[in-house]
C-alpha cells in the first residue's frame, strides 16, 4: 500500500508529533501550518486595530499617541496584507488545489515547505521589529519616501527585509501553483472543467509572478537610499519622491486583486453548493477573473491622483479603473443569478458568502467615487478610503475566507465546526463590520484624514468615531466566538467524506485525506465531477 | 428578563445611538456628501459627487434588493437539503446585458467628469472683486508657511480676500517630506512634494474661517499639522497685507510669535514648557534660546528628532523667531 510505503521511508526521528510537522513536505500539512500561522498573525494585527480604534474612540485621547500610533498603524496594515490575507489564501490554495485537481501533492513539495518557512521567518522579522532601535517602521504600510528614508532607527530596514523575504516566499509559492495546475490535473479535467477556486488561485499566482519584481525593485531602491549612497527618491540630488509611488502601486494595486480573486473563487464554490445549482455562467466567471487581473495592472496611478499628474493621465487612470468595475459587476450578477430559483441552505458558509456579496458590492460602488478623480481629490487619504478598502478586503476577502474555513474545515480536520456558534460568529461579525466601517465613509467626507492619532472636539467626528470603535469590539467578540468554535470542533460531529453534498474532487476522498490524497480519482466529465457521479449512482438506483 | 424585553432594550439603545449621531449630523450634511462647498471648484466636485451618487444608489438598491428578495423567495423552507434547483448553466443574453449596462453607466460618469474639468482646473485671472492673488504654500514638518507676492510671510493661517481668485503654488522644501494641502470647503487636496511644484486655487464665497489639515502622513505630529484659511473682505485683507509688509520690514511684526506657535509649539509647547512631544526639551528659561546664533544653527539643520523647521527661512523670518525666543522665553517666563 502506498500509505505504508510512505511511512516506512521516513526516519524514526521525523515521526514525532512536533518533528513530523517541522520536516513535512505534505501540501495539506503545509496548508494547515499556513492557516495556523496566519491565525496567530491575524489575532495580533487585530489587537493592533483595536488599539487604534480605542485611541480614536474619543477626541484628544492618549491611549496611543504620535510615534507609537504610527508604528501600530504601519504594522497593522503591513501585517494584515502580507502576513494574513495573502498567505491565508496561499494556505487554502496549498491544502485545496492538489485535492481539487485530483493530484497527490504540489509539483515541488520541498519548495512548498521552503515558501512556508520563509513566510514564518519574515513574519517574525516584521513583528519583532517593534524591539528594534527606534521602534518599528512608522511610515504607513505604503512607506512613502522621503518620510521612510528620513525615518530613524532600524524598524524601517527590518520592514524592508521582511517584505523582501516574503517576496521570495510568495514567488516560489506562485511558481509552484502555476506548475501544479498546468501539469497535475486529473484525467479529463480540461481548463473549462477546472474548479473556479483553482482558476482563481492560478490567476492569483500569475499576478504575483508579474508584479512582485516591481515591489522588490522599489524596496531595494528604498533600502539603498536609506543605507547606501544612492538618491533615487531624493529630489535634492536629482531623484524623485514620486518614482517610489509608481513602483509601489504598480505592485500595490494588483496586490488588492491578489487578495480578492481567490476570495471570489471561494464564493464561486460555496454559492452553487448551498443553492443546489451549477454556477451561473462558468466561462464568464473564469474569463472575468483573467480580465480583472489584466486590467488591474493598468490602474495603479489612481492611488496618486493628488500628486499633480496632468489631466490626460488622470483621465487614463480613471477610465482604466472604471473598466475593472465591468468584469467585477458581471461576477456579482452571475452570483446573484446562481441564487435565482435555487434551494438556498443557510449554513454558516452560505451566510458568510451572502454577507460577502452584500458588503463587497458596497466596496465596489465606493470605488467608483474614488475612480472619478475630482471626487478623489476630496476623499483621497481620508477615512472614506479606509472604509472603502476595508469593505473590499475585510468585508470582501476576510468574509469569503470565513466562508471557506467553515466550508472546508470538515475536509481539513474531519470534524464539523459548530453550526450554532458559526451563526453567532456571522451575526456579530456582520453587524460589527458595518457598524465599524460604514461611519468611516461619512467621517472621510466630513474631512477626517486617515493616519491621524488624534482629533479635536467636533460632534460629528466624535459620534461616528465612537460608533466605529463600538463596532470594532463587536467584531472582536465575533472572532472570539469563532475561536471557541475552533476549540470545540476537536470534539465536533464527524464529517464523513462529503458533508455538504458538494461538487468538486476534494470531497471524493476521506476527511481528512490520507497522505497520498486519493486511492483512485474518477475520470472528470465536467466542472462538477461529484455531481456527475451522484447523478450516475442515482440513475443506477444505488443512491 | 424575557428575550422580547431584551430585544426591545437593544433596539431602544440602537435608536438612542442613532439619534445621538443624527443631532450633530443635521448641522451640515452629516457626512453624506463632501463638506458644504464655499468655492466654485468645490461646488464642481460636490456636483460630480451627487451625479455619481444617482447611479450608485440605483445599483446598490438593485443588487441588495435582488439579494434580499432571492434569500427570502428561494430559501429551502420545507424542501429536502439535497433537492436540486433547476440546472441552469447560464444565459448569454442576460450576461451580455449586464456587461453592457455598466459600460453605459461608466461612460456617462466619465463624460460628466470631463465636462466638469475646465471649471475645476482653470483659474479665473480676475473676478468682479479683483485681480487674481498668487500665494506660495509650503508644507513643512509640521506647519504650513505662506509667502505673499509682496514678500509677507505667514504660518498656518492663510488670510485671503473674499471673492478674489487665489492661486496657490504648493511646494515642500527638498529636505522635507510629502504633505497634502486640503481645505475641504475650498476644494480638493493637492500634495506638497519635495522637488515638485503643484498648484490649486479657490475663490471663497463668504468670509470666515475654513479649516483643514495635512492629509498625507508626514511623521509623528502629522495629526497636529492643521491649516486654516481666514477669508476677509477685500479692503480689510489689503489693509492687513500692507500693515504686515511694513511691520515685517521694520522687524516689529508678530511673525516671531506666529511662526513659534506653528512650527515650535507642537513639540515644545506654547509656553516653551517642553515635553509636549518626543521629549522635546524645555525652552522657557533655557540659556540657549537667548543665543540667536545657536538657535539658528539648530532650527536650520535640525537636531536628533527635531526636523529642520527653519531650513530656508529668510533672515527676516529667522530674526523674528530668535527675537521672540529671546524676549519671551529666555529667562523671562520662569514658573
Amino acid at each position: 500500500m502506498a500509505a505504508r510505503a510512505e511511512t516506512e521511508q521516513i526516519p524514526a526521528w521525523q515521526r514525532g508529533k512536533v518533528a513530523s510537522w517541522l520536516v513535512t513536505v505534505d501540501h495539506k500539512r503545509i496548508g494547515i501550518l499556513y492557516l495556523g500561522t496566519c491565525g496567530v498573525f491575524f489575532a495580533l494585527a487585530g489587537v493592533m486595530a483595536l488599539l487604534l480604534r480605542t485611541q480614536l474612540a474619543q477626541a484628544d485621547a492618549d491611549v496611543l499617541t504620535k510615534d507609537t500610533y504610527n508604528e501600530v498603524l504601519t504594522m497593522h496594515g503591513t501585517a494584515m496584507v502580507f502576513l494574513v490575507v495573502v498567505p491565508v489564501l496561499a494556505g487554502l490554495g496549498n491544502f485545496l488545489v492538489p485535492l481539487m485537481i485530483g493530484a497527490a501533492d504540489m509539483a515541488f513539495p520541498r519548495l512548498n515547505a521552503l515558501s512556508y518557512w520563509l513566510f514564518l521567518f519574515a513574519g517574525l522579522v516584521l513583528l519583532l521589529s517593534f524591539t528594534a532601535s527606534g521602534g518599528a517602521a512608522r511610515s504607513g504600510w505604503t512607506s512613502y519616501p522621503p518620510l521612510s528614508v528620513h525615518s530613524g532607527g532600524n524598524g524601517q530596514d527590518l520592514w524592508i527585509l521582511a517584505l523582501h523575504i516574503l517576496t521570495i516566499s510568495s514567488m516560489a509559492g506562485a511558481i509552484n501553483f502555476v506548475v501544479t495546475v498546468h501539469n497535475m490535473r486529473a484525467r479529463g479535467m480540461t481548463w473549462m472543467r477546472l474548479p473556479l477556486f483553482v482558476w482563481s488561485v492560478y490567476i492569483y499566482a500569475w499576478l504575483l509572478i508579474l508584479v512582485l519584481p516591481t515591489l522588490s525593485a522599489g524596496l531595494t531602491m528604498l533600502l539603498l537610499d536609506r543605507q547606501g549612497w544612492t538618491h533615487f527618491f531624493d529630489p535634492a540630488e536629482g531623484g524623485s519622491a514620486v518614482l517610489y509611488q509608481h513602483a509601489f502601486w504598480f505592485f500595490g494595486h494588483p496586490e488588492v486583486y491578489i487578495m480578492v480573486l481567490p476570495a471570489f473563487g471561494i464564493i464561486s464554490e460555496v454559492l452553487p453548493v448551498f443553492s443546489r445549482k451549477p454556477i451561473f455562467g462558468y466561462k464568464v466567471i473564469a474569463f472575468s477573473t483573467i480580465a480583472i487581473a489584466f486590467v488591474s495592472m493598468l490602474v495603479w496611478a489612481h492611488h496618486m491622483f493628488t500628486v499633480g499628474m496632468p489631466d490626460y493621465l488622470n483621465g487614463f487612470f480613471m477610465i482604466s479603473s472604471m473598466l475593472v468595475a465591468i468584469p467585477t459587476g458581471v461576477k456579482i450578477f452571475n452570483w446573484l443569478a446562481t441564487l435565482w430559483r435555487g434551494n438556498l441552505i443557510f449554513d454558516t458558509p452560505m451566510l458568510f458568502a451572502l454577507g460577502f456579496l452584500s458588503i463587497f458590492t458596497v466596496g465596489g460602488l465606493s470605488g467608483i467615487y474614488l475612480a472619478a478623480f475630482p471626487i478623489d481629490w476630496q476623499v483621497h487619504d481620508t477615512y472614506f478610503v479606509v472604509a472603502h478598502f476595508h469593505y473590499v478586503l475585510f468585508g470582501g476577502s476576510v468574509f469569503a475566507i470565513m466562508a471557506g474555513l467553515f466550508y472546508w474545515w470538515p475536509k481539513f480536520f474531519g470534524r464539523m465546526l459548530d453550526e450554532r456558534l458559526g451563526k453567532i460568529t456571522f451575526v456579530l461579525m456582520f453587524v460589527g463590520f458595518n457598524l465599524t466601517f460604514f461611519p468611516q465613509h461619512l467621517l472621510g467626507l466630513a474631512g477626517m484624514p486617515r493616519r491621524i492619532y488624534t482629533y479635536g472636539e467636533d460632534g460629528l467626528w466624535e459620534g461616528y468615531n465612537l460608533t466605529s470603535t463600538i463596532g470594532s469590539y463587536v467584531m472582536g467578540l465575533g472572532l472570539l466566538v469563532f475561536l471557541y468554535a475552533i476549540v470545540k470542533s476537536r470534539h465536533g460531529r464527524r464529517a464523513g467524506n462529503d458533508p455538504w453534498q458538494a461538487d468538486t474532487l476534494e470531497w471524493y476522498t476521506t476527511s481528512p485525506p490520507p497522505p497520498h490524497n486519493f486511492d483512485s480519482v474518477p475520470y472528470v466529465t465536467s466542472a462538477r465531477p461529484l455531481y456527475d457521479l451522484r447523478r450516475r449512482l442515482k440513475e443506477a438506483g444505488a443512491l | 428578563m424575557t428575550p422580547a424585553v431584551g430585544t426591545r432594550l437593544v433596539s431602544a439603545g440602537a435608536l438612542v445611538a442613532l439619534l445621538a449621531n443624527a443631532a450633530p449630523a443635521l448641522a451640515g450634511n452629516g457626512g453624506f456628501a463632501p463638506v458644504p462647498p464655499e468655492s466654485p471648484n468645490a461646488h464642481d466636485i460636490t456636483w460630480t459627487w451627487w451625479f455619481v451618487s444617482i447611479f450608485i444608489a440605483i445599483i446598490f438598491v438593485l443588487v441588495e434588493g435582488l439579494l434580499i428578495l432571492f434569500v427570502i423567495r428561494y430559501r429551502r423552507g420545507k424542501r429536502a437539503r439535497d433537492a436540486d434547483g433547476p440546472q441552469v448553466h447560464g444565459s448569454t443574453r442576460l450576461e451580455t446585458m449586464w456587461t453592457v449596462a455598466p459600460v453605459v453607466i461608466l461612460a456617462a460618469i466619465g463624460v460628466a467628469v470631463f465636462s466638469q474639468l475646465p471649471g475645476l482646473r482653470d483659474v479665473p485671472s480676475a473676478s468682479a472683486a479683483g485681480e487674481k492673488l498668487e500665494v506660495t504654500v509650503e508644507g513643512r514638518q509640521y506647519y504650513w508657511q505662506y509667502v505673499y507676492p509682496n514678500g509677507v510671510i505667514a504660518a498656518d493661517r492663510l488670510r485671503a480676500p473674499l471673492g478674489v481668485p487665489v492661486e496657490l503654488t504648493v511646494v515642500a522644501p527638498e529636505t522635507d517630506v510629502i504633505h497634502s494641502w486640503w481645505i475641504p470647503a475650498l476644494g480638493g487636496k493637492i500634495d506638497a512634494i519635495p522637488g515638485v511644484v503643484n498648484s490649486t486655487w479657490f475663490q471663497a464665497e463668504r468670509t470666515g474661517i475654513f479649516r483643514g489639515q495635512c492629509a498625507e502622513l508626514c511623521g509623528l505630529a502629522h495629526a497636529n499639522m492643521l491649516a486654516e484659511v481666514e477669508v476677509l473682505p477685500v479692503d480689510e485683507f489689503e489693509a492687513w497685507l500692507a500693515e504686515q509688509e511694513a511691520a515685517q520690514a521694520a522687524g516689529n511684526s508678530d511673525l516671531g510669535e506666529e511662526v513659534y506657535t506653528a512650527a515650535c509649539s507642537t513639540c515644545h509647547g506654547l509656553e516653551g514648557q517642553g515635553g509636549v512631544a518626543l521629549a522635546a526639551p524645555r525652552l522657557a528659561g533655557s540659556a540657549l534660546v537667548a543665543d540667536a546664533a545657536a538657535v539658528e544653527q539648530i532650527v536650520r539643520n535640525g537636531r536628533n528628532q527635531m526636523p529642520a523647521v527653519g531650513g530656508g527661512w529668510s533672515e527676516q523670518e529667522m530674526d523674528a523667531v530668535t527675537d521672540y525666543l529671546a524676549q519671551e522665553l529666555a529667562g523671562g517666563s520662569q514658573g
